[in-house]
């Protein structure tokens, strides 16, 4: 089996690696370039856990093959770290203790993020389809989706 | 994945995909994955071979409309005809197959093309296509062929794709603007579900009588989609009202031929087919 040299821009930096050809996206994010956020809970793209945002589109990194990365652009919560609408999605979740185990918080803020960008104060129901892909298991929801909802209007 | 030497071919522009798939017609045609990379994980699907058409979204995802004809790029996502207008109207049943379509990250990624070549019974886009009498189109180094969709999907996993072609759109004429669509899935919950059973119905209303009626169903016989002819024969011409939704019913359950398995009965399929046959002829009724 022969390796695959890629190159994709991963939180703003150009990288070169060399991907197996059965790797997933989300092997590659967390084993070649230490980002964790994305976590694997199903690992069959049920889950929405191991989200991260490809060419501007929440995508599921455990079910997109390393090698159609390629040629594209990856932003993982990591890379969101200093952009001021992910600082405030951040406080809300704090404020709403909408973590607990903290295993889907990385997925849930980047849906909230893609809500939040396209619309600045989504209802709470447009909050619900927005994170209709990604389960919890701990909080029953609600203290998402008011973290979500709080945050809209507020930029 | 499923193999040890899993062979990888990227291809970076239609034509060269084109070339490839002609000298390599073992290999199976990989769009965006949402499909087949479960199907690796889950149920050990062996591949050796792959044709990465992943980078052809530049050339394959649109939406055109010439004069009449729809044409939608077999590379282009649920989220993107999710975010056109051009199924407002009476193509708004496109909206509520997208609306239930996997969830939100899926529909970035899922194409049509895939959904359509994947050909189970889970694919909701092409019971709404065949309702519109849809066509796709099959591209190969030595040109292109039209091949209306129920002569190319023909059974579970199955389509009429020779081994050198590459599906690349598909299409269908706009129907009139008095003309009315609707889709309705049932599963287990309402997001991220394998459905039971699902339909679409294309139709207008004339003078109040039902006009040009298509019902399509992802199963009609086993786990095959297509229409279900006897009650759009049952149903044109006829004014919607209760007595002739229960005789529809009962039409609707004579022709289908449908096969119980793990996740329902053939029967209780049956019996959510009449009910959204009731629901959709309900809501056309009073005019949405």
């Amino acid at each position: 089996m022969s390796n695959i040299l890629i190159s994709v821009k991963v939180n703003g930096t150009e990288r070169e690696v060399l991907v197996e050809p059965e790797d997933r996206l989300i092997d590659v994010l967390r084993d070649d370039f230490g980002l964790k956020s994305p976590k694997e809970g199903c690992g069959t793209g049920d889950c929405g856990l191991c989200t991260v945002i490809m060419d501007g589109k929440p995508i599921l990194s455990c079910i997109t093959p390393a090698f159609q990365a390629r040629g594209r652009e990856i932003v993982t919560l990591e890379g969101l770290n200093n952009d001021p609408l992910m600082k405030n999605i951040e406080t809300s979740f704090r404020d709403h203790h909408a973590a607990q185990c903290g295993f889907c918080t990385p997925a849930m803020e980047i849906m909230g993020y893609d809500l939040l960008k396209k619309v600045k104060k989504p209802s709470k129901e447009e909050v619900k389809v927005a994170i209709s892909g990604t389960l919890c298991r701990c909080t029953g929801y609600y203290d998402i989706i008011d973290s979500i909802y709080d945050v809209g209007g507020t930029e | 994945m499923g193999v040890e030497d899993l062979q990888i071919i990227m291809a970076e522009s239609l034509k060269s995909a084109l070339k490839e798939i002609s000298e390599n017609k073992d290999a199976t045609i990989i769009a965006n994955g949402t499909d087949m990379m479960p199907r690796i994980r889950d149920e050990g699907l062996k591949v050796e071979k792959i044709l990465d058409i992943s980078a052809l979204d530049k050339e394959l995802s649109y939406i055109n409309v010439d004069s009449n004809l729809i044409r939608i790029g077999a590379m282009t996502t649920v989220s993107e005809i999710g975010s056109s207008n051009v199924f407002n109207g009476s193509l708004n049943a496109f909206y509520e197959v997208v609306s239930k379509f996997g969830g939100p990250q899926i529909r970035n990624r899922a194409t049509i093309g895939g959904n359509i070549c994947s050909a189970t019974s889970s694919e909701d886009f092409i019971p709404l296509l065949m309702a519109l009498d849809a066509s796709v189109v099959l591209q190969s180094v030595n040109g292109k062929r039209t091949l209306k969709l129920n002569n190319f999907v023909i059974g579970k996993r199955s389509v009429n794709r020779r081994n050198d072609e590459i599906m690349v759109e598909v299409q269908f004429s706009k129907p009139g603007d008095d003309y009315l669509s609707g889709f309705e899935k049932i599963g287990r919950r309402n997001i991220l579900i394998i459905n039971l059973i699902n339909m679409a119905i294309v139709m207008s209303l004339k003078q109040r009588r039902v006009n040009d009626v298509r019902i399509a169903l992802n199963r009609v016989s086993g786990k095959v989609p297509g229409r279900a002819r006897l009650t759009e024969g049952f149903l044109n011409g006829k004014e919607i009202d209760g007595n002739i939704i229960s005789s529809a019913r009962e039409k609707l359950a004579e022709e289908l031929k449908l096969s119980s398995d793990f996740r329902a009965s053939a029967d209780y399929r049956i019996h959510l087919a009449q009910a959204i046959l009731e629901k959709l002829l309900n809501r056309f009724r009073e005019g949405v």
